[in-house]
């Protein structure tokens, strides 16, 4: 009031000689300024000021909250991970115990049969977890599958609760057992049971466990493997259809079985496997199964199992193990060949999968989910310039951070990847070769690299195949000429050497020659190292040459004329033959255009993978010889394959100039690097992965090599 | 795709090809070559056509830059060197060549290691062939195979003096050895009239007389070694 009183003083324009008011004009004066359009000015400008401030902090939150959602998502990543890993534990301590029993089994497998006293409790955390919670379940599931499955019609309901039984209580046991018999029966070999459904469903309310109890009880580790392939994926029909193939494999799977009873079980008194044992038949008391059957099935497995002479010891529990074998490999020929959702979390165990099986049914989903989310992208981080001409082949070195590579310009180069050059880019890396290998007169077409990474064999043109031991990859590239690093050459194939393959484990070479013949060297005694020539001329020209990782002695060959066929080492007579003539024939050219550049063979499944130059890339059965999927998979002809050491992954290289990698349980793909240039109508010529290390590498007809992380 | 596959020739070595059909396909014409690589495709090609025309194969294109003609020749010439060199080693021992020679004139040290020295002649020709490699296939000197820089076109001259001491080694000391690789290929013959065409070389370093008189039988085999 007093200021508007001054103003209204001022504003009257009285002069006032008090000290008072000259002060009050003093400080009034700027006041004077105080009109309605400054004040809206100062108004506004306070107020934009205020609002940009606001902005700013309204930014700044966005950013940490941007900030916490990142973390977030990297704390879940990790946690997912974290799970994901330990599922793996498990996974991995299940199964040892699981093998533990087995053993256990094959040697006191009638000793242990009866005995079903409760677990002491804490020993096998998880089993025992599980083994609860199917007491629980267990009752309800036999009984309602076994009368869902009384009719086709109902077997859709019975595999939604069968779904539902494998979330919710993690272990199949019944399931198992009751798809073996449905299995048996469609194999006729149930005796008088009528149609195995009924058989089936009849035994379901039979109230115990008879004599065939030790027969169930031995084979359960064994039908615990199919777990993942008898998820109910087939129709029954499908099912039928591959019953021969089914029996192909139960008699395969008995060689196997041979070794395993030989072998020295380590540990009988072990307490967790008493357990096991003795859970095992508990749980099989639970299930009601039709004794009678199940005795019916395995007699007839038993005869089958006649074959296996030579392993003459085996006792009742064995054999009857054996029968549990006999129907891992119904199930694994039965189930719809190899390809399947589930594969994953098996693949993901290699060796192991095949073996025994994960307690929890939905690890797979899992498993692949948080890979999905978790995949790795590659990039090209190393370039290999050395060569003059375009690079045929590489190989990595089995442990070390190294590959080899051989080239048109008939040289072989070694590379350490820690051994790099700083490049322009920061992105990629040069490396330069530290060791030259040279004794072939024309262009090196092919590579391969003993399982021990000491011993490496390289052919070309020129039909020899030259064996050089693997310089220790330290070796200063300038130093002096060693003439121990030639160790000579295999000589016989009267052509070019289009495919070399070294077996992992076993001292065996592979070599297939545009002289229509295929070659199995021993390098080791160079004395006579050629074993055996496989003459293959009615089939056209062999293109490439694997071994078949799956069966023991095995391999396969593609052809010029998109043939291919499944050999056996002994005798050399065709196993399998592919259906390539009923192959998709959506690309009917020439038998040139629908070659077979590249065959490889799944580490751990009978799954044959070809690539093909009409720009396909064809997924076989081994035991069937039937086309799995059959995909384009690039803009030009397909060159090269290369599966990752787990068969989770493929890698293909393509004269498109990309390499593109895949999953192999869904066959998508997942990435594609454009990689190398083309020379005439060539570009990519070779494909690797590291065997175990992150490492993929690609081969160019550019003269280079690029390694990707 | 498969109207391409019926119109056009694909040049390709797939899988399978016999040794005889490898690169056997219809010559490209150069301006019809779109790759990255077409002078080393142009070259490669007069090259199966005839290894001993010497003058075709020299004759570069009217539109192809000097620098990438001369840089991609001492390409193809290390590499075909290599022939060379695994003949070499199996006779030319570093018990008996000590020291990398030609006439009693001169010893060559051996530029791969950091102080020059005196290599036996096989490991000068080895290092010399994986430091010709390493210079020609270096990024830094040579990161396109296009265009060249003028100051990496002046690199080529030190290659081919280093590289053509393996012609004269050959030459003066392993004779037999240095005929047969001439007759399958021409290579000395060759590199002569380049590093003569091009300057690369003084005519006083030039000590192998292959152009003067005619000592090599030129009927050789197709084999391009």
């Amino acid at each position: 009031m007093d200021e508007s009183s001054s103003q209204n003083q001022i504003g009257g324009g009285i002069p006032s000689s008090s000290a008072t008011n000259r002060q009050n004009l003093d400080e009034a004066t700027p006041r004077v300024q105080y009109s309605i359009p400054g004040i809206l000015h100062f108004i506004q400008h306070e107020w934009a000021r205020f609002e940009m401030e606001r902005s700013q902090w309204e930014l700044e939150k966005a950013e940490l909250q941007a900030k916490i959602a990142f973390l977030n998502g990297e704390r879940t990543g990790q946690e997912n991970l974290k799970n994901d890993l330990v599922r793996r534990i498990k996974m991995l301590e299940y199964a040892l115990k699981q093998e533990r029993a087995k053993y256990h089994k094959l040697k006191f497998g009638s000793d242990l049969v009866q005995g079903s006293g409760e677990p002491p409790p804490g020993l096998l955390d998880d089993l025992g977890d599980d083994a609860g919670r199917l007491d629980g379940g267990i009752g309800d599931t036999s009984a309602s599958i076994l009368s869902c499955t009384a009719s086709n019609a109902s077997w859709k309901q019975s595999r939604q609760l069968l779904r539902q039984y494998l979330q919710e209580i993690g272990y199949t046991d019944t399931i198992i057992d009751i798809r073996s018999n449905r299995v048996r029966s469609l194999l006729g070999i149930s005796g008088g049971e009528g149609s195995g459904e009924e058989g089936t469903g009849g035994g379901g309310t039979a109230p115990t466990i008879n004599g065939g109890s030790e027969l169930t009880a031995a084979k359960r580790p064994a039908d615990q493997t199919p777990l993942r392939w008898t998820q109910p994926k087939k129709s029954m029909t499908s099912l039928e259809a591959q019953i021969k193939d089914a029996e192909k494999a139960v008699l395969e799977n008995f060689d196997f079985l041979a070794s395993e009873a030989d072998m020295e079980v380590d540990d009988d008194d072990d307490d967790d496997d008493q357990e096991e044992e003795d859970e095992m038949n508990r749980m099989k008391g639970a299930q009601n199964l039709d004794g009678d059957e199940e005795g019916d099935a395995v007699d007839s497995l038993d005869q089958d199992f006649r074959y296996l002479s030579g392993s003459a010891d085996l006792e009742d529990g064995s054999a009857a193990a054996a029968a549990g074998f006999g129907s891992r490999g119904v199930f694994v020929g039965g189930g719809g060949g190899p390809v399947g959702g589930e594969e994953d979390a098996l693949e993901g165990l290699g060796e192991l999968a095949q073996l025994t099986v994960t307690n929890e049914a939905d690890t797979a989903y899992d498993i692949s989910s948080s890979k999905e989310t978790y995949r790795k992208t590659w990039s090209a981080k190393y370039t290999l310039r050395s060569h003059f001409d375009g690079v045929r082949a590489l190989c990595f070195h089995p442990s070390e951070q190294a590959l080899i590579t051989a080239s048109e310009d008939a040289t072989l180069k070694l590379w350490n990847l820690q051994k790099t050059v700083p490049a322009k880019k920061s992105l990629s890396l040069d490396v330069e070769p530290v060791y030259t290998f040279r004794g072939h007169m024309g262009p090196v077409l092919c590579l391969a690299i003993t399982g021990d990474g000491e011993k490496c064999f390289s052919a070309g043109l020129d039909g020899d195949i030259r064996i050089w031991n693997v310089p220790s990859i330290n070796v200063d590239p300038y130093d002096s000429y060693e003439s121990s690093v030639e160790l000579g050459s295999l000589s016989g194939h009267l052509d070019a050497v289009w495919g070399l393959c070294c077996h992992p484990h076993r001292p065996q070479l592979l070599s297939c020659s545009s002289d229509n013949t295929v070659r199995l060297w021993s390098p080791q005694p160079l004395r006579a190292p050629l074993l055996s020539t496989y003459h293959l001329l009615k089939d056209g020209v062999p293109t490439s040459v694997d071994f078949v990782y799956e069966s023991s002695n095995q391999f396969v060959t593609s052809f010029d004329t998109a043939n291919c066929v499944i050999y056996d080492l002994e005798t050399g007579k065709p196993v399998t033959r592919l259906d390539t003539d009923s192959a998709d024939s959506s690309n009917t050219g020439s038998n040139l255009t629908r070659q077979i550049n590249k065959v490889v063979s799944h580490p751990t499944l009978p799954l044959t993978i070809t690539a093909h130059e009409d720009r396909h890339i064809r997924f076989w059965d081994n035991h069937t010889g039937q086309l799995v999927q059959s995909m384009v998979a690039h803009l030009d002809s397909v060159t090269s394959l290369a599966t990752d050491a787990n068969g989770l992954y493929l890698l293909s290289g393509s004269h498109d100039c990309s390499i593109r990698l895949w999953q192999l349980d869904s066959k998508q793909c997942v990435q594609e690097i454009t990689a190398h240039r083309k020379k005439f109508d060539e570009s990519i010529f070779d494909v690797a992965f590291h065997p175990t290390k992150a490492f993929i590498a690609s081969a160019g007809a550019d003269a280079l090599a690029k390694v990707f992380v | 795709m498969k109207m391409a596959d019926q119109t056009v020739i694909l040049r390709r070595n797939r899988a399978g090809t016999k040794a005889e059909n490898f690169y056997k396909w219809a010559d490209e014409a150069y301006e019809e070559m779109d790759s990255t690589l077409v002078v080393q495709q142009f070259i490669q090609q007069s090259i199966r056509r005839s290894h001993t025309n010497i003058d075709a194969i020299l004759a570069a294109p009217e539109t192809q830059d000097e620098g990438v003609w001369k840089y991609e020749h001492l390409r193809q010439f290390c590499m075909e060197l290599n022939g060379l060199a695994v003949r070499l080693q199996g006779e030319c021992q570093p018990a008996t060549c000590t020291q990398m020679t030609a006439t009693e004139q001169w010893i060559f040290l051996c530029a791969a290691h950091k102080t020059p020295k005196e290599c036996p002649a096989i490991d000068y020709t080895r290092h010399t062939l994986d430091g010709a490699a390493c210079l020609l296939n270096s990024n830094k000197y040579f990161p396109s195979r296009v265009s060249i820089k003028e100051s990496s076109v002046a690199k080529l001259g030190s290659v081919c003096r280093r590289v053509y001491r393996i012609f004269s080694h050959a030459y003066f000391h392993h004779r037999k050895i240095f005929d047969q690789f001439e007759a399958s290929s021409s290579l000395c013959k060759r590199f002569t009239v380049f590093v003569t065409k091009y300057s690369l070389m003084s005519r006083d370093n030039l000590i192998v007389p292959i152009l003067d008189e005619e000592l090599v039988p030129q009927q050789g085999g197709e084999s391009q070694a």
